[in-house]
């Protein structure tokens, strides 16, 4: 019930929070309307980074503790944050191409770590498909998982650390946040997107692990139905009478 | 493309990609527990495991 409430909250806040962004600030004197993509563009790229933040933590907290509510954790936090990352790729090119003439520049640091930021949590997603093991899954994804949160501080720092099409931080530092650069309207629609995405994020949290822990059940009760089976079949095999056989008659092959 | 036509389209494809991913979590979701559910069900119904005598 509490869950299904912060997911209410979120979308209401969502749509608060859109429609402040959409309708009430008004436009940028140089970028125009464009300027509105900000919000949603940075609240995304801001969840995504704690997505994959929580993803590495869980990663960490499971190679030490063996728990695999932590792995669950882990995938929760991958899946949402590969989400965040691609509306965060629209995002940008949706304000790119009316702001900088371009939807993509491969040259640009921001843009290029951010898309590997992408393929490498889709590898870790993939990568969790190819055990059946859960412990081993676990360990494996626990260890790409750390790998790839390697990319997190390099995509926020890029555009301090090299030149580029993409602009500097706004409100980046305990400083900019208390003198942003921007309007304090647009700070003010900025951080209410980045509320109701967060509401959304932690609604998102709990419904994926939750679906992670009952997807494990269910792997779970198949391996315990094998094993069952093979039991009832080497018992039977056993206990059958001699002479007789419980395997189906072999077939002639035809030449 | 106007600047409303990309505003509209950012906005468009984030939050209703964000409105289609809560749908089909919760339709995954649902799946999963009815799932759960029958291979308990199943489960329970099964015979016991035959003693082996030993």
């Amino acid at each position: 019930m509490r869950t299904r409430l912060l997911g209410i909250g979120g979308v209401l806040a969502v749509i608060g929070a859109a429609f402040f962004g959409l309708f009430v600030v008004p436009a940028d004197l140089n970028q125009g309307d464009a300027q509105r993509i900000m919000y949603v563009h940075v609240a995304s790229a801001w969840i995504a980074y704690m997505s994959f933040g929580v993803t590495a933590l869980a990663g960490i907290a499971y190679l030490w503790l063996r728990d695999l509510r932590l792995d669950a954790v882990a995938l929760a936090g991958a899946e949402v944050g590969v989400l965040f990352t691609a509306f965060t790729i629209w995002g940008g090119m949706m304000w790119g191409r009316p702001v900088w003439g371009v939807y993509w520049q491969w040259e640009d640091p921001r843009l290029t770590t951010t898309a590997l930021l992408l393929a490498l949590y889709l590898g870790y997603l993939l990568l969790r498909r190819l055990s059946e093991d859960p412990a081993r899954r676990a360990t494996r994804a626990a260890i790409v998982g750390l790998i790839a949160a390697v990319d997190i501080p390099i995509v926020h720092f890029s555009v301090i650390w090299w030149r580029g099409l993409h602009q500097g931080p706004t409100i980046g530092s305990p400083d900019k946040l208390l003198h942003p650069s921007a309007p304090l309207q647009f700070v003010a629609a900025l951080l209410l997107m980045l509320g109701a995405f967060t509401l959304v994020w932690g609604y998102l949290m709990i419904r994926r692990y939750q679906l992670a822990r009952i997807e494990w059940q269910i792997e779970e009760h198949g391996r315990v139905g094998r094993i069952s089976a093979a039991r009832r079949a080497s018992l039977a095999a056993h206990t059958a009478p001699a002479g007789t056989s419980q395997a189906a008659p072999v077939q002639e092959s035809t030449p | 493309m106007s600047d409303v036509g990309f505003v509209l389209a950012g906005y468009g494809v984030i939050l209703g990609g964000l409105a289609m991913y809560v749908l089909t979590l919760l339709r995954r979701l649902r799946t999963a527990r009815e799932r759960s559910l029958r291979i308990r069900k199943e489960a329970d119904a099964a015979p016991p495991l035959p003693d082996s005598g030993r």
